[in-house]
């Protein structure tokens, strides 16, 4: 019943409206009217399947010919989303089996791995399987291929979350990051494990993940993923206040500098400002602290992120309002007016 | 070569070549190979790329507007004389489950037929392109159908047979229920909660819950929520802050949607409209963005590809358009950075609905 090999070559189509076992069935054409827009030009052969599997659809034929149909459309068009719920429905009127079904499909992901629907559909197979067994595997080959697919990752959290298979997880996470230090999934994966399994509340975990994350900034310093994680880890306890990370950021800075160094140092030193036991913004340590702001956003305009120059020297200036009381703090970024908009050419 | 000659070269290069991608999207409107048959089930979505893009450059006058009225209509999937049929209202990408060529009802009975949530979006903003009003759209049907898609977690499913429910979903929700100026179509607390549920611990949002926080993915969040007039709601001024902080670092020359990931065409609309809704776009490298857009510019064929030195596509195309239409390219209309239509296409619709509600108001009761 298979329609020869999807050979372009072919002078010959093995077309269904040539097959006998086909012959109880009018094929059903695509209609877009007299005027089609966003036309699509299907050879024969194309056409040939979708007529027949449009005629399968509006009979809703339970069959194994329908089955079998499917396939063929789903090789021409596997983003057809009607073809792959149709093909779900047969699986189950048929009693397919459901082991050859995830052979099938881990085929097709292998070959598209970026397709929405062939993802949809193992997740469906292996719920109504009711077997994770194959999936960290699976997902570990295709990661292997494009180890950022969000496919991939939405697939394996799924899995993760759904079969509670958090064991060996933070394990795989490490090892992808000694592949590269910069795979930002593997950071967002890292987060997810930890949240969901030991949770950030310990000290404990606190301390090791930070230090974990300062000997990678040692390995990889220009490297957005690491600061996101710490600064995510930290932001809602208070950047400022964890014991002896200032000073060692600081260290960092003059041997493993990059602009996510600086940022995050400005964002220690916005949170001091913030919730800094000296409230009163005339104080002496206030003034320091503002001023130590003030030179990280020169420092990153001027020099060190120079793209966002217009957007630090706005964060400077957002700041001094906020905090710069009635006088004006040593050399630091005077108020400027909004800057001039820009223009292009 | 003359030096002269040398320099009108390199100013080439970076030339905004508007003509080419006229004809770029003129033919997208026509025939497109069998090489592009995975277009398919979303030919709605690739027309409204094409009409808002030849719109952007104010060249909708080489389009036959009744024709496309009539072709998108023809996809409307209308309620059956028993309106069993509710929870499928809304537009079909594509004529591809075979139903015949209708422009009116009542709709058809069909096992398979029913209409997706990004093609009922791009549907509607196509045919407010077009200059039409709407009143050929059953309300009542559409709402219905958005409404049938919305799950517990507030997210969306794309089609009522089931599909993967994430953000996506969410902006053509909001899309449809702003356009028809109409809530009913969604739980907006839901939908807010769920967003704020996909809020990474980088400050940005993913597809959901967990998710690596993604440009395409904030942009959904962001505009959904400017769409429903939530946004100081659902979000606080520290986290907003935050948030812009993700976006501004997504430039590296143009924008990519992932920290370490490559720089992408798309990403400076939606990163570029993310950043305008959040009101700091103007602290943005404007040449370095334009000159990259450009650099993905098919000098031959029109259209825009993700990078340099690669195929164009009728998505990159508008989007690059989008996003040069955002650092104000001369002669490029400007864009809604929440609806992602022109600021014309957007007036005629407050015209639409200022009508609407005179109508309503006047008769009293219901329109």
């Amino acid at each position: 019943i298979v329609c020869g090999v999807l050979n372009i070559d072919m002078a010959v189509c093995f077309c269904f409206r040539d097959r006998k076992e086909w012959a109880d069935l009018e094929p059903v054409p695509q209609d877009d009217g007299p005027n089609p827009v966003v036309k699509i030009a299907y050879s024969e052969k194309f056409s040939d399947v979708y007529d027949y599997f449009r005629a399968l659809l509006k009979k809703d034929e339970r069959s194994e010919r329908a089955f079998a149909l499917t396939a063929e459309a789903i090789e021409l068009n596997a983003a057809n989303y009607t073809v792959w719920h149709y093909r779900r429905v047969l699986l189950q009127a048929l009693s397919k089996d459901l082991r050859e079904e995830m052979r099938y499909i881990t085929n097709i992901i292998e070959e598209q791995p970026k397709n929405y629907q062939v993802w949809h559909h193992r997740r469906m197979v292996v719920e109504w399987l009711g077997d994770p067994s194959e999936e960290l595997e699976f997902i570990a080959q295709i990661l292997s291929q494009d180890a950022k697919n969000y496919h991939a990752w939405q697939h394996r959290q799924w899995v993760i979350q759904e079969y509670k298979l958090w064991d060996k997880e933070l394990a795989f996470v490490e090892s992808l990051l000694e592949d590269d230090v910069r795979n930002n999934s593997a950071w967002n994966q890292r987060h997810f494990v930890i949240s969901h399994t030991t949770g950030f509340s310990e000290p404990a975990v606190v301390e090791r993940e930070t230090q974990y994350c300062l000997n990678q900034i040692r390995k990889a310093p220009h490297n957005e993923s690491v600061w996101n994680y710490l600064k995510g880890m930290l932001q809602d306890r208070g950047l400022s206040s964890q014991p002896g990370l200032l000073e060692k950021v600081l260290e960092l800075k003059e041997t493993h500098c990059s602009p996510y160094l600086l940022a995050f140092l400005f964002d220690c030193y916005e949170d001091a400002l913030e919730n800094g036991v000296p409230k009163d913004s005339l104080d002496q340590g206030c003034q320091e602290t503002l001023e130590k702001a003030l030179e990280i956003c020169k420092l990153l305009a001027q020099e060190k992120d120079t793209i966002r120059k217009e957007y630090w020297q706005f964060l400077g200036r957002s700041l001094q309002d906020r905090y710069g009381g009635e006088v004006s703090p040593g050399d630091a970024t005077p108020t400027a007016p909004a800057s001039e908009p820009q223009q292009i050419s | 070569m003359a030096e002269e000659e040398k320099q009108f070269e390199e100013f080439e290069q970076i030339d905004f070549l508007k003509d080419r991608h006229v004809r770029f999207f003129h033919r997208t409107l026509q025939v497109l190979p069998e090489r592009y048959a995975s277009l398919e089930t979303t030919r709605l979505s690739i027309l409204f790329f094409a009409l808002s893009g030849l719109d952007v450059l104010d060249a909708l006058d080489v389009v036959d507007s009744n024709i496309m009225i009539e072709w998108i209509y023809s996809l409307q999937v209308l309620p059956t004389e028993d309106k069993s049929n509710l929870s499928c209202c809304g537009f079909r990408g594509s004529s591809h489950i075979g139903v015949p060529y209708s422009t009116k009802g009542p709709g058809v009975v069909h096992p398979y037929d029913s209409g997706h949530i990004a093609m009922t979006y791009t549907g509607l903003c196509s045919l407010l392109i077009l200059g039409d009003d709407l009143s050929r759209v059953n309300k009542q049907g559409c709402l219905a159908g958005v409404r049938a898609l919305q799950l517990e977690d507030g997210s969306f499913y794309a089609v009522p047979e089931g599909s993967e429910n994430d953000i996506r979903f969410i902006y053509c929700a909001a899309c449809i229920c702003y356009m028809l100026d109409d809530w009913s179509g969604m739980d907006i607390q839901k939908a807010i909660e769920y967003i704020r549920g996909s809020l990474s611990y980088d400050n940005a949002f993913g597809q959901g819950a967990g998710r690596e926080s993604h440009g395409g993915w904030t942009f959904c969040a962001i505009a959904s929520l400017c769409l429903m007039g939530r946004l100081e709601e659902a979000l606080s001024q520290r986290e907003l802050d935050r948030i812009r902080r993700w976006c501004i670092m997504r430039q590296q020359s143009g924008f990519h949607g992932r920290p370490n990931k490559p720089v992408d065409t798309c990403y400076s609309f939606w990163v570029g409209a993310t950043l305008e809704l959040l009101d700091v776009f103007r602290y943005t490298n404007f040449e370095k963005n334009r000159n990259f857009i450009l650099s993905t510019q098919d000098r031959l064929v029109g259209g825009f590809a993700k990078w340099p030195d690669s195929h164009p596509d009728p998505l990159h195309a508008y989007l690059g358009l989008c996003g040069l239409s955002l650092i104000g390219e001369p002669s490029l209309r400007k864009v809604h950075p929440a609806l992602n239509i022109t600021q014309r296409a957007f007036q005629h619709l407050q015209q639409l609905q200022q009508t609407w509600r005179e109508s309503t108001n006047s008769c009293g009761g219901q329109h």
